[in-house]
């Protein structure tokens, strides 16, 4: 392998884990206000072709973003609804909200399948990115470092602030956080639509970063993907950037295989393409192999909050 | 003046099965008017794709089809989730079942004999469980969540089908299209109607809900899978093991979804082709909820499914509205389903100003 | 001087239930105010409203002379009203100081803060380590983070709701010298309990609750215990009807050298406990709670199912590999403390919650199928012969009191005529009458000829009811002694690990 391989290779990958690990940071901060939100899925295609139709009508990477953070939030705010205001069953509503963004995002891109959009460039601009050790740390696009940046921010808010202290009690233990005197429905709603702009943005990932075009379900299962992260990151949000690239990298060699790439085609592409998903059950089964790891979960998880009066 | 929830002494049972019926018709209600504010014909994708389907007794027995599976999976699922399994790779066992049968067809190519369409049967209910028993065991032995695993495994049992139909399995006659050769006529599902497509599928749907209805409501298996939902705790301290109960909901859900695999395979497909996987595992899983968990609430469901799918092709052909229109129809129901749930355990209450002053 | 707190007419009702009606008292400054009442006596009602978590119906609450709406927590601890929780309002997974943060309304660094809890704790003599897990602290560790928690905001008026159900004799010693320091310093104190030798110890005047109405006011050190407790349950009181100089039959329940396997994080495993309870025999086992007296129920129950057949034998016949079913099949039956989710189902009717446990014993199961005719007639046996006030065998579980929940599943645990039955605190949170009905049906189990297991955290209903007592302390159990010869301050040293006399009056603190 030659030097500008490996350089690809990780450019590749980092740009194939940017959109599961936007998600999982949302989803990382939602679990640890005690909510499990399975509407990732859902959430990241509304965001994808709010994205995209805003990228079309106004050719704007930056308001694309935008609106895709909005559309996410719209339609986390349906969940949090169900599951906040009227304690309604959480795995369900989450299954409800995937089968209902999948539905809306084919209806409102109905009509914009092969009609082409840029992607969008790198940050830095290309004279910085010449040499390809440099292309490394300087030649991605705005969204991957927001990527990193929220995971440093997440860590920071939850560890050292006073507010992320607060969601921790919450998804803690809801009803001693309502003794005291917090908002155990107001803190869940922001960390809910915090997850929803999260997906939101990651949803918009696929047609600026991945592939310029719209296509029904084009987030394939990776909302999944950036669930499952979570549990395997042991609600850490250090851990999540080994999970996602671990899978951009699986991801990055499907890419080759499909392109012909040597030993790799040997293998059926139809395998290639299953090996993210099988990749996520190895994962899981690792993970619950180290002993206690699901003692990390927030112990409210996925409880309805019931105060007695 | 202002409302406020009360909780019930009991739920309302009234509620329990009136919820369902208003998430109906609050989904066409509603639905009209969206689909009237961004655009569309409203009032005629809801007349489409609720009624047409009813009142053209040309569309029946399309419906009887399209509900037979997605009650088949139902009722596997509504037995689950009462146990608190939360299978929702139902459609990675469908595809399954259907391979398995498949599988049996091409083997038996050119033969003839009433065994073969019972052996479908048997290798699809085997190839649906057999696939759901990977997150069983999973779960049984090293606590994976079931949700992610089961749901995994539908994604690459997607791929296992593009995969077989492409190079193993393809009709060598096919013109290279990627599609099994079509099933000898021993292993095809007969028309139980004459000069309909009213497959055997229908009434064996009738009869898996009767069955499961009777089983749910009167066994000790009933009673299990019911007492390790709604209390682990309790139903480890009555007897119960939680493991098994895993394992048996996971077997009959998967294996039930295996049976509707076979069906479809051997009936209206006759062949096995890469657009096989068509939604009726995921959409069984709303089938189960508006259903109430309830076997005979999920034939209730089915049909109402299968109703807006008929009627979404109707609004297709008539009205130009997209497919995934009715995916949004669909959600809305369930989204209104478990709004309603509050009413079960809680009632509005409207707060007296007097009272309301000081609180 | 003005009132430090002054109730006027406070009335709140509840669907079906007037919790408190039309109650007036007054709290002085540096008074030590006790509120006295059963369960569901509308105490807790009571000081939820004075900490702003529910607001009356009617009525005034006056702070220092002024009438104030207490709106939330917040408001009332602006006022300077400091609550201690009975269910402690912590985060086991987040540190000492991250919990005492987490109840600060202002906004204080770390290490300040850090600072000034070191100074409470030395204060007071409250010692613990910030930095630590909640939940790798006792539960008297545990309720001083809430202490110290609420003395951090210097509060006037400290509300200690059931401090002791869960303290050994002497860590409430310890804590009464804390509630006599602050009380000294002015700090009024209105504690809630429904233990009176605790109160004449310790409190200057009593408000006594019964039926959501204030009963009277008194001083507690005029009163007789006997005195109050008639005007905390009412009618007269009603003793155990026990024979006199019972014979006990031969050894019924074995247990040998039984031992569980630590499962989680932060459940206590039993650890080579034997003991023998005879025919006729009420076995008492005290302990401060979380001590392995959940693990002990699920080993003897059969939930915890352990690899020695005879850790445990109903006459000589091993158990100790069967699984509930086939024990209770043996004759051993077990109700554990938690009754809803645990005992029974809330969202099943009674007659479901029958099926749970009587289905084999009773034979209300043929050939898979579950005869509900059977489990209705048998619940309703059991709805009648122990006066629980439920609509019939269809109520669901969760529509009773807990009280009236309790009395069924004792009584569906009774009337299969166990020959042994392990119980694990068969009055926790029930009113009177019914503790009484739990308490006689249990004495007339044994007599006749049933061995009894009551595990229980309250010493007075084990004195009360038992023959013999052993205390259960990290996992492992006491020699048992016949009830007769123990004292309160042994078994308060038991509980609190200490064995043997020498070793023990070392450990007193002074």
């Amino acid at each position: 392998m030659t030097p500008e391989l490996i350089i690809a290779i990780i450019v590749t990958v980092v740009g194939a884990s940017t959109p599961i690990l936007i998600a999982a940071t949302g989803e990382l901060v939602v679990e640890k206000a005690g909510v499990l939100n399975l509407g990732v899925e859902g959430m990241m295609l509304v965001g994808a072709i709010a994205a995209f139709i805003t990228l079309f009508l106004t050719g704007n990477h930056y308001l694309a973003i935008a609106l895709a953070a909005a559309a996410g939030v719209a339609t986390s705010l349906i969940f949090g609804f169900l599951t906040l205001s009227l304690s309604a069953n959480q795995t369900a509503t989450g299954l409800a909200l995937t089968i209902f963004g999948t539905g809306f995002s084919a209806l409102a891109g109905q009509g914009y399948s092969a009609r082409p959009v840029t992607l969008l460039g790198p940050l830095f601009p290309a004279e910085i990115a010449t040499h390809p050790v440099w292309r490394v740390l300087f030649g991605y696009s705005a969204l991957v470092y927001f990527s990193l940046a929220m995971v440093i921010a997440v860590w920071w808010f939850l560890k050292k602030t006073r507010a992320g202290l607060i969601l921790r009690a919450v998804g803690e233990n809801d009803l001693s956080a309502h003794s005291i005197g917090y908002s155990v429905v107001g803190v869940r709603y922001a960390a809910v639509a915090f997850g929803g702009a999260m997906a939101g943005i990651a949803g918009a990932c696929f047609p600026l970063l991945l592939t310029p075009q719209w296509a029904e379900r084009m987030t394939a299962g990776r909302g999944w993907i950036a669930v499952a992260l979570v549990v395997f990151a042991s609600w850490k949000p250090f851990r999540l950037l080994a999970g996602a690239y671990l899978f951009g990298l699986v991801m990055t060699m499907e890419l080759y295989a499909k392109a012909g790439g040597g030993p790799l085609s040997v293998i059926p592409s139809e395998l290639w393409a299953a090996l993210p998903y099988l990749v996520t059950i190895a994962v899981l089964v690792l993970i619950s192999i180290r002993r206690d790891a699901s003692s990390n979960a927030p112990a409210c998880l996925g409880r309805p909050f019931l105060p007695s009066n | 003046m202002q409302f406020r929830l009360e909780k019930r002494l009991e739920p309302s049972r009234l509620m329990l099965y009136a919820t369902p019926i208003a998430a109906v018709l609050l989904t066409m209600v509603i639905g009209a008017v969206i689909f009237s504010l961004i655009g569309y014909d409203g009032i005629g994708a809801v007349r489409e794709i609720f009624f047409t389907p009813l009142t053209n007794a040309f569309k029946w027995q399309d419906l009887g089809v399209k509900a037979a599976p997605l009650i088949i999976i139902g009722v596997g699922l509504s037995i689950a989730y009462r146990a608190n399994v939360w299978n929702i790779g139902a459609e990675g066992q469908y595809v399954m079942g259907g391979l398995a049968a498949t599988w049996v067809a091409l083997s038996t190519y050119g033969m003839s004999g009433w065994w073969i369409l019972p052996l479908m049967m048997l290798a699809g209910v085997i190839g649906g469980a057999a696939y759901a028993a990977i997150p069983a065991l999973l779960k049984t032995r090293l606590g994976v969540n079931e949700i992610l695993t089961s749901l995994m495994l539908t994604y690459a049992s997607v791929q296992l089908v593009y995969y077989l139909v492409r190079a193993p399995w393809k009709d060598p006659m096919g013109m290279g299209f990627p599609q099994t050769r079509i099933f000898s006529e021993a292993a095809r599902l007969p028309t139980i109607i004459p000069g309909t497509i009213v497959h055997m599928g229908v009434p064996i749907a009738v009869a898996v809900a009767l069955i499961a209805w009777f089983v749910m409501s009167r066994s000790v298996f009933g009673y299990q899978m019911k007492v390790v939902g709604a209390a682990p705790h309790a139903a480890r301290y009555g007897g119960f093991s939680e493991n098994k109960t895993i394992w048996l909901a996971m077997l009959v859900s998967g294996g039930l979804a295996g049976m509707a695999g076979m069906l479809e395979v051997a009936g209206p497909f006759q062949r096995m082709v890469p657009g096989f996987p068509t939604n009726y595992g995921f959409t069984a899983i709303i089938v189960a909820f508006l259903g109430r968990l309830n076997p005979l609430g999920v034939i209730f469901a089915g049909i109402v499914m299968a109703i807006t799918f008929v009627g979404g092709e109707v609004a297709q052909t008539s009205i130009g509205l997209s497919s995934s229109a009715t995916g949004v129809f669909q959600a809305m129901m369930l989204f209104f389903l478990l709004a309603g749930d509050i009413l079960v355990r809680y009632r509005i209450k409207r707060v007296a100003p007097a009272a309301e002053a000081r609180a | 001087m003005p009132y430090r707190l002054e109730l006027t007419g406070i009335t709140k009702r509840f669907p079906g239930v007037l919790a408190n009606d039309n109650v007036s008292f007054a709290v002085k400054p540096g008074e030590i105010h006790a509120l006295l009442g059963e369960n569901g006596a509308g105490k807790s009602t009571l000081v939820k409203m004075i900490y702003g978590i529910m607001q009356p119906d009617a009525g005034e609450i006056a702070w220092d002379g002024q009438v104030v709406n207490v709106t939330n927590p917040k408001a009332a601890r602006k006022l300077g009203i400091g609550m201690v929780f009975q269910h402690f309002s912590l985060f086991e997974a987040l540190s000492v100081l991250e919990n005492i943060a987490l109840g600060m309304d202002a906004k204080i660094p770390a290490r300040e803060l850090e600072a000034r809890i070191r100074e409470v704790m030395n204060t007071y003599g409250l010692l613990l380590d910030p930095h630590r897990t909640v939940a790798t602290l006792s539960v008297g560790e545990r309720q001083r983070i809430e202490i110290v928690r609420a003395l951090l905001l210097d509060p006037k008026l400290l509300i200690m709701d059931e401090p002791t159900s869960v303290l050994t004799p002497q860590e409430v010693e310890q804590l009464f010298d804390v509630l006599r320091k602050l009380a000294a310093q002015g700090c009024s104190i209105l504690y809630i309990s429904h233990k009176l030798h605790e109160i004449k110890a310790l409190c200057d005047t009593a408000t006594i609750l019964r039926g959501g109405k204030l009963v009277d006011t008194c001083d507690p050190r005029q009163e007789t215990s006997r005195s109050m407790a008639e005007k905390m349950i009412g009618a007269g009181l009603k003793d155990i009807v026990r024979q006199p100089g019972r014979s006990m039959g031969k050894p019924k329940l074995v247990v040998s050298r039984l031992s569980t396997r630590k499962t989680g994080h932060f459940d206590v495993p039993v650890d080579d406990v034997s003991f023998t309870v005879r025919a006729g025999e009420i076995f008492g086992i005290a302990g401060v709670a979380g001590n392995g007296q959940n693990a002990l129920l699920d080993a003897l129950s059969g939930e915890i199912i352990g690899d020695d057949k005879d850790a445990v034998t109903i006459d000589g016949y091993p158990l100790g590999l069967l699984g509930t079913t086939g024990r209770r099949k043996h004759g051993l039956c077990a109700v554990p403390e938690e009754r809803n989710g645990h005992a029974a189902i809330g969202d099943f009717s009674l007659s479901d919650n029958s099926v749970l446990t009587a289905r084999d014993r009773l034979g209300m199961v043929m050939l898979g199928l579950i005869n509900s005719g059977a489990a209705k007639t048998y619940t309703g046996k059991v709805i009648a012969d122990f006066a629980v006030k439920a609509l019939g065998p269809g109520s669901t579980a969760g529509s009773l009191s807990g009280g009236n929940l309790q009395k069924y599943i004792m009584g569906r645990e009774i009337l299969q005529k166990p020959s042994v039955l392990v119980v694990s605190q068969p009055t926790w949170g029930v009113d009177a009458g019914a503790a009484a009905a739990i308490h006689q049906a249990l004495v007339d189990l044994a007599a006749a000829g049933s061995a009894i297991v009551v595990i229980s955290q309250d010493l007075d209903e084990l004195l009360a009811l038992c023959d013999m007592l052993a205390v259960i302390n990290l996992g492992h159990l006491s020699p048992a002694r016949p009830v007769d010869g123990v004292s309160v301050e042994e078994i308060g040293l038991l509980m609190g690990g200490v064995h043997g006399t020498m070793e023990g009056a070392d450990a007193v603190p002074a």
